[in-house]
């Protein structure tokens, strides 16, 4: 209601503004017409509701999913706190009855050492002083209370220690391993400390919460406090990266729990019930690393963790769960070789671009086994938006090694976008690009783009009726870099109108154009004279589209405004062949008009997209349709055929671009529906990466967008 | 409206530029009614087709529609604004050099600091030219201000103000220092004749501001006095 009304309001200043306007400049008619209307009733516009309507729905979706992932955030971050609380608590009490074992075996030896010295037992206010005295120097001196005394003695306390331990039921064994448990926390605290203390320590898990006396108590519980503090901020660091190690600690921790220590693993419990949520999560995402990542990323976690135990000397929660996390992750391993291939290894947080890279090769194994024959090829997903064309993006060119893309606008621009610099969209899962160069030279629309095989110069052609040859800026540039004007090699003037498409021979570095003013040219870029040729035909008209057949030199196929398409020797001139769609008469016909036509990489196939819907496959040895299909829902405008050639890529002004399987059965594997209309036009063009699981497709919503 | 004749054969027309098209025709097709346009960027297709018809009418070219949302009629001109200054881009780089106009300026008062930087700093007249050709092209297409062409929020409409403040200067310097060019580009597309106008009338510009000279600045209300 309220944006709603907010816009009533808006509308309405903007109506007194005209209005004002008009009045001033005397244009009584129409001021009198819109204000009659704009009193009475708000004027909206049918599509503008709807698109107020699918765009509030559309950010309600986003929220409400942005909340659904916060809460589920905020959930696992407060069990990991409920748990590093829970361990600090059991710190805090076992060093607390640390010090109280040792209290009692002071005053033991006290009272042995007067019963020898004066022979008979000491005064029982000693008993009772002596506690506040130990209290005293204990917070005088927390951590060496017990400096002067000698060896002798301690070999005598231990043993007795070790007898009332054994008295109360605790096993050698389990001494040990609490031992192994507390050395290795005191190494990273003091060794003398350790040296004498740590076979003492055996749990004392029973006894409990048995009233302490006040002195004693307060020291742990200050630093006990520190060390929260200190968790806490180590914590905001590390939160990621611990999150994920508990989603794949979690089988592990199943098996383990017999051989644990007790009580003080409550942590790590939570920590991995709310490991299901997250790997939940994590599948519905879909998102997948193989096991190399998982323990790469163990590892990391296990930096982060020692790292924490470092700040807090004595917190040997921490070091257990270190512990843990080793045996873990050492299982896991043993595990993952036994079942691969069984099990979804879901555990991925801010593995970032390097995830996404690797999933689109690797998880496929795993990730499509069962699934139908077609899903060896996995789906194609956005990922990368690319804004910043003021209007309609004409065309896409990729590097051919590089994350680079290349996108040329009806904005007279052309830009240089790299995938890999990108900027993290808020509540969205798709990235945002920013370009890094413009490249301005054309005065008026770019039309059309082609990448030398090198990835060192690009090739546009505008509606001006130039060429440029632009050599590609570093892909690291500074966007906001000094001005190079060396960036525009050259420019191919010849042509006289608008240039519509460019193909570029990766053997011989040709280049080869289309032009609405009825010539097809031949360009040899690095030369003094680059004209080489210019074909043109008297009875087809003007030239849509070109392209090399299959790559060669010496034959060009060029798609004419009649329909027809015509393979051209190139040394020649001459006509070779004649594709013509079947059902027709030879006479001009208009609802047929090529879009776009391209040669397949590998095979002597030619493949035409049409305004009417279809998709044309053409033998370039004979000429005859071998197949043809309606592709899409409205004019097929643009094509892309990946390196391999075994699968197509065209675009469409119904808005969707699809992926078609053109190996076998020429069967449609996936459609996106991309891009928005501007007037009639939707998706201009498409394009495969040539070395890199990229796909890209380019709209006259001024944006280009970027599959993987 | 003009178009209101046209209407009935609209439904058969498809505005495209197929491959092919001529320069000439590039665009040419019928006028749309801006009530029948119904795609997300009405607002663009409708000012693009008035600037084809006629880009000197700058009353039509800023009459809005009725109905229009006044932030998103701003936002989409400022859009063509800045996209049609690429053109005198072109031609400025033609001319200005980091050596000859090594710093932005417009008439000798001011000289202005490249705003694309983490710190402002004194770019050559033509990097500036660029970067903030560029760093408009940003803000404008950004996620986080503008995300729709539909609606915009009210905080992202002050934005404009100083998108249109430092492109601006663009105009001032190549008025001032490249008046040959500045006069070519002016006589075929009207663009700072239009930009004037659109700023003084959205109050996006101080009148102190608006340096250049226009031909016809009687016409409108409080015009500048330079």
């Amino acid at each position: 209601m309220m944006d709603e009304n907010s816009l009533n309001g808006a509308q309405n200043v903007g109506v007194g503004q005209s209005r004002v306007n008009n009045a001033v400049t005397g244009d009584k008619i129409a001021d009198d017409a819109s204000n009659g209307n704009a009193q009475t009733v708000p004027q909206y516009t049918i599509p503008g509701i709807l698109h107020f309507i699918e765009h509030e729905w559309q950010r309600f979706q986003a929220e409400r999913s942005q909340w659904d992932t916060d809460r589920a955030e905020l959930q696992s971050k407060i069990a990991v706190l409920l748990g590093e609380r829970k361990g600090l608590q059991t710190t805090h009490s076992d060093l607390i009855r640390r010090i109280k074992m040792l209290e009692y075996a002071l005053r033991q030896e006290r009272i042995k050492f007067h019963r020898l010295k004066f022979g008979c037992d000491p005064p029982t206010v000693d008993l009772t002083q002596s506690p506040d005295e130990q209290g005293l120097e204990l917070n005088a001196d927390a951590e060496y209370p017990y400096s002067p005394v000698t060896n002798q003695m301690w070999e005598r306390g231990r043993a007795r220690l070790q007898n009332y331990l054994k008295e109360i039921g605790w096993t050698e064994t389990i001494i040990d391993v609490r031992s192994k448990c507390t050395r290795n926390l005191l190494k990273l605290g003091n060794a003398e400390q350790e040296e004498n203390i740590s076979p003492n320590v055996n749990g004392t898990e029973t006894n409990n919460k048995r009233a302490s006396e006040s002195q004693g108590r307060d020291q742990p519980a200050k630093k006990s406090q520190q060390q929260q503090a200190m968790a806490d901020a180590l914590l905001l660091d590390t939160e990621a990266a611990v999150m994920s190690s508990f989603a794949f600690l979690e089988p592990a921790d199943v098996e383990m729990d017999d051989e644990d220590y007790m009580g003080d693993d409550m942590d790590l419990v939570t920590g991995s019930s709310d490991s299901d949520m997250k790997q939940l999560k994590l599948k519905t995402k879909g998102v997948i690393v193989n096991d190399d990542d998982a323990d790469a990323e163990a590892e990391e976690v296990l930096n982060d963790l020692n790292r924490l135990a470092e700040g807090e000397d004595a917190n040997m929660n921490m070091v257990v769960n270190n512990q843990r996390i080793n045996e873990g992750s050492m299982k896991r391993r043993g595990v993952m070789t036994g079942l691969v291939g069984d099990e979804e290894v879901d555990s991925s947080l801010g593995l970032g671009e390097l995830a996404e890279l690797t999933v689109t090769n690797e998880s496929e194994s795993t990730y499509d086994v069962n699934n139908s024959k077609e899903s060896y090829r996995k789906t194609w997903n956005a990922k990368y938006t690319l804004r910043s064309h003021f209007d309609c993006v004409r065309a896409l060119a990729f590097h051919p090694k590089e994350s680079v893309l290349i996108t040329g606008s009806e904005d007279h621009t052309l830009k240089l976008w790299n995938l890999q610099k990108t900027v993290p969209a808020k509540k969205s899962a798709s990235l945002d690009v920013e370009p890094l160069y413009t490249f301005r030279a054309h005065n008026g629309p770019v039309l059309c783009l082609a990448m030398s095989s090198s990835g060192e110069q690009c090739y546009s052609g505008g509606l001006d009726g130039v060429i440029n040859c632009w050599n590609l800026p570093n892909s690291n540039i500074d966007p906001y870099d000094s001005y190079d004007p060396e960036v525009l090699k050259c420019s191919l003037e010849g042509h006289t109108d608008a240039v519509w498409r460019l193909a570029v021979n990766h053997t011989k570095g040709n280049l080869v154009s289309a032009s609405a003013d009825g010539t097809v040219k031949l360009w040899s870029p690095q030369s003094k004279i680059p004209l080489l040729n210019t074909y043109s035909s008297d009875t087809e008209g003007i030239p849509t589209s070109v392209d090399f057949v299959r790559d060669e030199t010496d034959k060009i196929v060029v798609s004419y405004k009649s329909a027809v398409s015509i393979i051209h020797d190139v040394e020649t001139g001459k006509p070779i062949l004649k594709l013509t769609p079947n059902g027709m008469s030879g006479a001009t016909d208009p609802t047929k008009y090529i879009n776009r036509i391209i040669s397949h990489p590998t095979m002597p196939i030619i493949i035409t997209a049409h305004e009417d819907r279809w998709i044309r496959f053409y033998d370039a040895n004979d000429g005859t349709l071998l197949h043809a299909m309606v592709a899409h829902l409205d004019a097929v405008t643009s094509l892309a055929i990946d390196v391999h050639g075994l699968y197509l890529l065209s675009g469409s002004h119904d808005c969707s671009i699809r992926l078609w399987n053109i190996a076998n059965k020429k069967t449609c594997v996936q459609e996106i529906t991309a891009h928005r209309k501007k007037f009639e036009e939707s998706i201009l063009d498409v394009a495969f990466h040539p070395s890199k699981p990229f796909i890209a497709s380019a709209g006259a919503d001024a944006i280009a967008k970027v599959f993987v | 409206m003009v178009m209101e004749a046209q209407s009935q054969q609209t439904q058969q027309i498809l505005r495209r530029n197929r491959p092919g098209t001529s320069a000439k025709e590039f665009c040419q097709w019928p006028d749309e009614n801006f009530e029948e346009m119904d795609s997300t960027l009405v607002v663009q297709q409708y000012i693009q087709q008035l600037i084809r018809k006629d880009p000197s009418n700058v009353e039509k070219l800023l009459t809005m529609p009725d109905g229009q949302d006044e932030g998103v009629w701003k936002y989409e001109h400022l859009r063509q604004f800045c996209m049609e200054l690429n053109g005198l881009a072109v031609k400025l780089q033609t001319q200005c050099f980091p050596a000859t106009c090594t710093q932005m300026t417009a008439t000798e008062q001011w000289i202005f600091l490249c705003a694309a930087h983490k710190t402002p700093k004194e770019c050559p007249a033509i990097d500036y030219t660029r970067h903030t050709l560029d760093g408009a092209a940003c803000l404008l297409n950004s996620n986080k201000y503008f995300p729709s062409r539909v609606s915009i929020k009210e905080s992202s409409v002050l934005k404009l103000g100083s998108v249109c403040r430092r492109v601006y200067r663009i105009f001032s310097h190549a008025y001032f220092h490249h008046r040959r060019i500045f006069n070519e580009f002016e006589e075929q597309t009207f663009l700072c004749l239009r930009f004037t106008h659109f700023v003084t009338k959205y109050n996006l510009m101080s009148k102190d501001n608006l340096i250049v000279p226009i031909s016809d600045a009687g016409e409108i209300p409080g015009e500048s006095e330079a």
